[in-house]
């Protein structure tokens, strides 16, 4: 479903145009169904490859393909559901809005879309909210406004960059609970997160990176004794 | 694809009608045009065209403000702030993004004219009554051309606000040079004649300064044409073939601005 072949993506960092590698020579193939959850510290290049996966950024080096689509293709992001890392939404529109945009964008007939709509909202607790304005929503319900923002059009990929940011457990728990449903109905994600638990409770496969390189790819059936909090601080520290 | 274009700028143009700066710029104008009745009052002659100078200036003023302050903010905002990427995260293309967000920002400019348009002609209405002899000359007709000519002439500066949104990463570098082209395109029409009159020749302008100003007299929108209050403010007939060739400028111009902005941002990476 989501394949890169080596891909290496640089940021020009100063004034003399000094260049960085975000990513290095990184190489992925995400299959369809399964839970695919990338962990690291802080600049480890985990936002730069979802960037590049969603079009946002091309790699200086390699090749990425969604569904055998260059992401520049929009049609590669059809099936696609993206939550950023801290959403930002327009302020003065209301989630109902900001949904009808989704499901038009993405071409669900438009009965169909207010049904999701509604189902959708109700299950992040935000029914009630529809009608207000998004400036007057808490961290939380913003977060949640942009899971339904990702999930609304029934994407057959969903990439969630840092989901639970600002959840209280409640959140957290349904926010778990919605991912186990997709991985159910048969949906490939991408999952990055800092809360190594979550990672290591609901996804199947789990690739560390640490700055910009890729240092281990394993499966749930690889953790034995071991947490993931355990393996990602031995291989951080290895290097 | 004219449905997502269509999506964008329902969103677009609901975002910027609730912008509280919208509220701010329609009571100024509204407060300005009603100012009319009390200003003409002050005048002894020509109350007509005091009227139509003071309702097109407040036209002028308005769009300057919303092109300003509101349509720079739903484009390079999203840029600064990554709104976008929840909007390009939508099998979106990023021409569709441009021309959906263009063609929010001209509603909302077509909306804020038409309810200035009802507003400016009632005042206009209530001053023709109470001064009847002094309009016995206006046109309805020609300030209605005016202010089309005004609309058209947001369109052009909305498409180079885009245009520099697409080009550049700061909002206040896209404000800067959007008032920089404002300035430039309503004064090069004038420096230009000047130029070519016998006082400029006088002037001895160089030969590079002189051919650059005739590459830049073509490359910046000669936004002069769009002005028309002394036609409207005197009721001097404005042919509909002049009407039809602004239009036309207006139309060429801005979807090359588009079309250019388009190509860059289509190259552009969203870091």
């Amino acid at each position: 479903m989501i394949v890169l072949k080596n891909i290496t993506k640089s940021y020009t960092t100063d004034f003399l145009r000094k260049k960085q590698k975000a990513v290095n020579d990184i190489s992925l193939d995400i299959q369809q169904g399964e839970i695919f959850g990338i962990i690291g510290a802080n600049g480890a290049g985990k936002s730069t490859i979802i960037k590049m996966i969603m079009g946002f950024i091309r790699p200086d080096e390699g090749e990425v393909f969604i569904e055998n689509k260059n992401p520049v293709d929009p049609q590669s992001r059809l099936n696609m559901g993206y939550l950023p890392e801290n959403p930002y939404f327009y302020n003065n529109l209301t989630v109902l809005e900001l949904l009808r945009f989704s499901t038009a964008a993405s071409g669900v007939p438009k009965s169909l879309a207010e049904e999701r709509i509604a189902s959708l909202l109700k299950t992040v607790d935000l029914y009630s909210a529809r009608k207000q304005r998004l400036k007057t929503y808490s961290k939380g319900m913003v977060q949640r406004a942009g899971i339904c923002f990702s999930l609304v059009h029934d994407p057959k990929i969903v990439v969630l960059d840092e989901p639970m940011s600002g959840l209280d457990p409640l959140g957290r728990k349904m926010v778990i609970d919605l991912v186990l449903d997709l991985k159910a109905r048969g949906k490939t994600i991408l999952f990055c997160s800092h809360i190594l638990n979550d990672v290591e409770r609901i996804c199947d496969r789990v690739a560390i990176m640490d700055k910009g390189h890729l240092k281990r790819m394993f499966s749930k059936n690889d953790l034995g004794a071991e947490t993931m909090e355990e393996i990602f601080l031995n291989t951080i520290q290895e290097n | 694809m004219l449905a997502k274009i269509l999506s964008l700028s329902v969103l677009t143009f609901r975002e910027g009608v609730r912008d509280r700066a919208i509220i701010g710029i329609g009571l100024f104008a509204a407060v300005m045009m009603s100012v009319t009745l009390v200003v003409i009052s002050l005048f002894m002659r020509e109350l007509s065209k005091v009227a139509v100078d003071i309702n097109l200036s407040a036209f002028s003023l308005s769009g300057l403000l919303l092109t300003f302050f509101l349509s720079i903010t739903l484009m390079a905002k999203d840029i600064d702030k990554k709104t976008i990427y929840c909007v390009m995260s939508k099998p979106l293309s990023r021409s569709q993004y441009i021309w959906g967000k263009y063609c929010g920002i001209l509603f909302i400019i077509l909306t804020a004219f038409a309810v200035l348009t009802v507003f400016s002609s009632l005042t206009i209405a209530l001053a023709k009554l109470q001064y009847a002899n002094w309009f016995t000359s206006f046109s309805w007709m020609e300030y209605y051309k005016a202010v089309y000519a005004l609309f058209l002439m947001f369109a052009v500066l909305n498409a180079m606000v885009i245009f520099f949104s697409s080009i550049t990463t700061s909002s206040f570098i896209t404000l800067l040079f959007s008032i920089c082209t404002y300035i430039a395109g309503q004064t090069i029409e004038e420096v230009v004649i000047f130029l070519k009159s016998g006082a400029g020749q006088a002037a001895h302008i160089s030969e590079p300064i002189s051919r650059m100003l005739d590459i830049i007299q073509y490359v910046l929108p000669n936004l002069s044409v769009f002005d028309l209050k002394v036609q409207a403010s005197h009721a001097i007939f404005i042919s509909w073939n002049y009407i039809a060739w602004i239009s036309l400028y207006a139309c060429i111009y801005s979807t090359i601005l588009l079309i250019a902005a388009s190509m860059i941002f289509s190259k552009r990476e969203l870091a």
